[in-house]
């Protein structure tokens, strides 16, 4: 019970903020210089007085700014985000097209991370002076300092071009289309090097907080206890040791999952991956405000998302929150 | 002694004295900082780099703009590090370029530290309201993914390097905000506080001169940091094609070259290897200064 009132006054905060991230796309559109009305009838090659005068009433552009507001949110409410110019369509559609090839990726990316981030900083607190451990800090330092656009370019570089054995563009084979059991396959082929690109910057980030986490929980009286019952050293790590570990992972996890999805655009961009990376790019590219501020609104919704997701799982895997203590 | 006078008291509060105190804890930071041979490391790296930028057009007088040769020219003798699509020259572009790349990175981390700072600094020191309204400032603005921010604010003010760097500026506040406010809220009931207070310190002489010399040393190592995160953040936003077109900076160029990649490497390697080599020293610096202000965490 205690739960569920919780989840709902999360619920009941996400809706506010998303309402304020509505607000501000409201703003920015209106405290940006230009007219949109003239870059519609620039668009068209020039328009009449009367042509413009007609459009602004089409938009609503000549009633006042707390109507238009007023209208906006009402659309929105609707599934309404507006027209795209450039595509000709309806900006959600263009969204959700685009939205599972991005979750895809960053989902996959995101797995990798956490799991090879985990047992790197594990492995390497063990022995917090040898080989490995200093082997994460230099992965983690480079992975921090490496653009990951440039990163993904010279991946690119090297399995495009001196060792070809890895698709570089695009989710699938599009020259010679497969079906099935080598569909996938297709375009789990083409995921590596765009999932790897993604998850190097956040296994750079885990492998490191794991590491300082895993010297510190080792050190406790708790570990101390149960190696003094006699209990095997690997029951210690995974029972007692990972579970306490990983309550700072999940926090960051949680924190950086916008990190994770600006990541994902960037590295879309570099290997014409086909989700909302690319619509972000054409839609920059063409002035496509619509498209844009409805990718920042669906962005922030799945920050939020991740942020309740966070919350649960914290609870699940921290008893003292559980219990209510904090 | 009838009376007490209230400025003994203010100043003998430790942080409030003046530079014969100030300066032992300073210079035995700096000490310790060049005990640390990977921040001595960084910090020679971001020297050269800076001393790059700033001298050497004097050594190398290439204009970053102008066609140098035919396009894509391998690296040579003609032009040391190659030329891009354009035929421009990759060396004179990674020499001025440095300049607009590392401005941007100081000037924005300079903004993103102050806004960071101040909403923390309040935050943190007022409590009740002022600090409900804030933090829900701040959650508002971390609900943002901070580069599609940047981009979007970007788009649509213009493409003008005074305008990428406060774009930058605006959007990655946060963390700053939450270290600073926790700060705060540590030092703000110590005695040494309490006593300043009681001899009658105003609000701006305890926020400005009481507690936040007392808060800074994280708050130089996350400022640090932020001048990393900014350079990322202009490589990224011109990637994107964000960049200002009329100067050259060390995004623009892997921003402008990448669809030529397998034509020609050298365009886009060389600068992002002065993105990665710039990040890279400042996050040492970072480090190395981390274990001079924390000696705490020296062990980690």
């Amino acid at each position: 019970m205690n739960l569920v009132a919780h989840i709902l006054g999360k619920l009941v905060n996400a809706a506010a903020l998303l309402l304020a991230v509505l607000v501000l796309n409201f703003c920015l559109i209106h405290l940006a210089p230009g007219d949109p009305v003239q870059v519609i009838a620039g668009e068209m090659g020039g328009a009449s007085a009367e042509v413009v005068a007609a459009l602004r009433a089409k938009y609503g552009l000549d009633r006042t700014l707390f109507e238009q507001l007023m209208t906006y949110l009402h659309n929105v409410a609707g599934g309404d985000f507006g027209y795209s110019y450039y595509f000709n369509e309806p900006v959600l559609g263009l969204i959700l097209q685009r939205l599972p090839a991005t979750l895809y990726l960053a989902f996959s990316s995101l797995i990798a991370a956490v799991l090879v981030g985990t047992m790197l900083g594990v492995v390497s607190a063990r022995r917090p002076n040898g080989l490995l451990s200093h082997g994460v800090t230099v992965l983690s330092l480079a992975g921090y300092a490496a653009p990951i656009f440039w990163t993904g370019l010279m991946l690119l570089l090297l399995f495009g071009s001196v060792w070809p054995i890895l698709p570089v563009s695009g989710m699938a084979d599009v020259v010679n289309p497969k079906t099935g059991f080598a569909y996938l396959l297709d375009v789990a082929k083409h995921l590596v090097l765009p999932s790897l690109t993604l998850a190097l910057v956040f296994i750079a980030q885990y492998s490191r907080l794991a590491r300082v986490n895993m010297i510190d929980v080792l050190s406790a009286d708790y570990i101390r206890t149960a190696r003094a019952k006699g209990l095997p050293e690997t029951v210690v790590i995974v029972k007692h040791a990972l579970r306490n570990m990983l309550i700072p992972i999940v926090t960051v996890v949680g924190l950086q999952f916008g990190n994770l999805f600006a990541g994902a655009v960037l590295v879309e961009t570099v290997f014409s991956w086909p989700g909302m990376g690319r619509l972000v790019f054409d839609s920059i590219l063409r002035r496509d405000y619509p498209t844009l501020m409805a990718v920042l609104f669906f962005s922030a919704m799945m920050v939020i998302a991740a942020n309740i997701i966070t919350d649960i799982v914290y609870r699940l895997i921290d008893p003292r929150i559980r219990a209510g203590a904090r | 002694m009838s009376t007490l006078d209230p400025s003994l008291i203010v100043a003998a509060a430790p942080a409030a004295l003046p530079a014969a105190k100030a300066a032992s804890p300073t210079k035995a930071a700096f000490r310790q900082f060049l005990r640390s041979p990977s921040g001595v490391a960084g910090a020679a790296m971001l020297l050269v780099l800076v001393l790059g930028t700033l001298f050497g057009p004097l050594v190398y007088p290439v204009d970053p703009l102008d066609i140098a040769g035919l396009p894509f020219t391998p690296p040579s003798a003609d032009a040391l590090l190659g030329t891009d699509y354009l035929g421009r020259d990759i060396l004179a572009g990674l020499i001025h370029g440095g300049r607009a790349t590392l401005m941007v990175g100081a000037v924005a981390a300079l903004i993103t530290i102050s806004i960071g700072v101040t909403v923390g600094a309040l935050s943190g020191f007022f409590g009740g309201w002022i600090d409900s309204a804030l933090v829900k400032i701040a959650e508002f603005f971390q609900v943002l993914p901070p580069l599609l921010f940047a981009m979007v604010l970007v788009t649509l003010f213009g493409q003008k390097l005074t305008t990428i760097t406060l774009a930058i500026g605006a959007v990655s506040w946060t963390a700053a905000a939450r270290l600073t406010r926790a700060e705060f809220m540590r030092l703000r009931d110590l005695d040494f506080i309490k006593a300043s207070r009681a001899a009658g310190a105003g609000n701006a002489h305890l926020i400005l001169r009481v507690v936040l010399p007392n808060a800074l040393p994280p708050i130089i190592v996350s400022a640090t940091l932020a001048i990393g995160v900014a350079i990322l953040f202009e490589g990224g936003l011109s990637f994107l094609g964000l960049g200002d077109p009329n100067t050259m900076s060390w995004g623009l160029m892997i921003g402008q070259n990448r669809n030529y990649v397998l034509d020609a490497w050298w365009a886009v390697t060389f600068p992002g290897a002065a993105i990665f080599l710039a990040v890279l020293a400042i996050s040492l610096v970072g480090d190395g200064v981390n274990d001079a202000v924390n000696p705490r965490l020296r062990r980690r």
